[in-house]
């Protein structure tokens, strides 16, 4: 089984349980691609749902609708940081968003936004268009100047499926609360630290990542 | 963990969230010992630049995690004067944002945002998000309650209503 099928079953049944394996099948501490070390865990990077330490980012080309133009993930030639959200969502992504938005901050204060770039990436294409994000950019008091901070859209709601989901293992599905007049999502959250040769050095599992680590992460990556 | 409910959690959905919650904060105990920590001050109504110790020492303390981002803080607000306008000198209130200043957002925007939401107590600025850590916070508004020996009493991260944080207060009053 391939890469992609392999996370495309382990998507779609919502865990990865089928496929026998252990930590270090990877010769880790010896991986010339990344700079971190591997991260203390009872699995290889190759049995985890999503791309993980030491792996490449996935090679695709996504747009950034509000600079016009498009991004080709493995090509970026700094290291970037990725997150998955959409900006309806009240819960989970304010602080995903907001934790880039300080770490971005940190870069912009300290002199080395030149050397990092910001790609958080909507799993709404149907309502998260470029001024709509140009909106979501001003509440979350995100710089509107800030060359290294590109908002990334899928063209369509099957892109992003394939994309968020199938490349980047972040589950997303439409909900319709009732409480609610619009649609929203129940979605996993991941924010990945890729480095400048696009291959992951850190995916956070977390629905509050700690800004300082990614920053400290961050700077052992750029150096 | 077994492995496979590692990778269930690593995968599904909203769970990643609760394991690191449960990571940071163990039986509770880590999220006390934190504490007392520092926070830097600003100039604000109700609040002046310099440092605080959260918690206070000597009274009940309701610490407000928030951001000027997030809508329910702004009702959050609303409950947390309405509390402090019953307690009076027997709590103190802090409000703390881990907004880091800088690009768009200035000192005067996060003034701004407090005057306009009536703030007239301690402003705290966390730009390093310490106090969310300490806290095992997994968003905002969070609000947590001290008792006046600086032991967490309780957190939730929610919009907590004026009458729940009162209950708190009142708990942690009663044990002093």
């Amino acid at each position: 089984m391939n890469r992609r099928d392999y996370l495309r079953t382990a998507t779609a049944l919502g865990l990865a349980s089928g496929v026998a394996g252990c930590a270090g099948v990877l010769d880790s501490d010896g991986n010339p691609d990344v700079t971190l070390p591997e991260p203390d865990r009872e699995v290889g990077s190759e049995d985890l749902p999503y791309p993980a330490w030491g792996q490449q980012v996935p090679d695709v080309t996504l747009p950034a609708p509000r600079a016009d133009r498009t991004v080709e993930l493995r090509a970026v030639d700094e290291p970037s940081v990725l997150t998955f959200f959409y900006s309806h969502c009240n819960t989970v992504c304010p602080v995903l968003i907001s934790t880039m938005r300080n770490v971005h901050t940190h870069s912009l204060n300290n002199d080395y936004a030149d050397e990092v770039t910001f790609l958080p990436t909507t799993f709404d294409p149907q309502r998260d268009d470029a001024e709509r994000l140009g909106t979501y950019a001003d509440e979350m008091n995100v710089d509107p100047d800030a060359e290294n901070w590109q908002f990334l859209r899928p063209e369509s709601r099957d892109r992003a499926k394939s994309v968020v989901q199938e490349q980047f293992g972040v589950a997303f599905d439409r909900t319709e609360p009732e409480e609610m007049d619009m649609y929203m999502f129940t979605h996993s959250a991941l924010t990945f630290l890729v480095n400048a040769d696009g291959y992951v050095e850190r995916a956070y599992r977390s629905k509050s990542p700690d800004a300082e680590r990614i920053i400290d992460d961050l700077d052992t990556v750029r150096s | 963990m077994n492995r496979r409910r590692f990778l269930t959690a690593a995968g599904g959905l909203g769970l990643t969230g609760a394991s690191a919650w449960v990571l940071r904060n163990g039986l509770g105990s880590d999220a006390d010992s934190a504490f007392p920590m520092q926070v830097d001050t600003m100039d604000a109504p109700g609040s002046e630049a310099g440092r605080a110790r959260v918690p206070a020492s000597d009274t009940v303390t309701i610490l407000d995690l928030f951001a000027t981002w997030c809508s329910p803080c702004v009702e959050q607000m609303d409950a947390l004067e309405a509390v402090r306008q019953s307690y009076g000198d027997d709590v103190t209130t802090i409000s703390v944002t881990n907004e880091r200043l800088g690009g768009s957002l200035t000192k005067s925007d996060v003034r701004e945002w407090w005057r306009d939401n009536d703030g007239a107590w301690t402003l705290g600025l966390d730009p390093d998000s310490e106090l969310m850590s300490a806290l095992g916070a997994g968003g905002i508004p969070h609000v947590a309650v001290f008792d006046a020996d600086g032991s967490i009493r309780w957190q939730e991260t929610s919009l907590s209503d004026a009458e729940t944080i009162g209950e708190r207060v009142d708990a942690a009053l009663d044990d002093a």
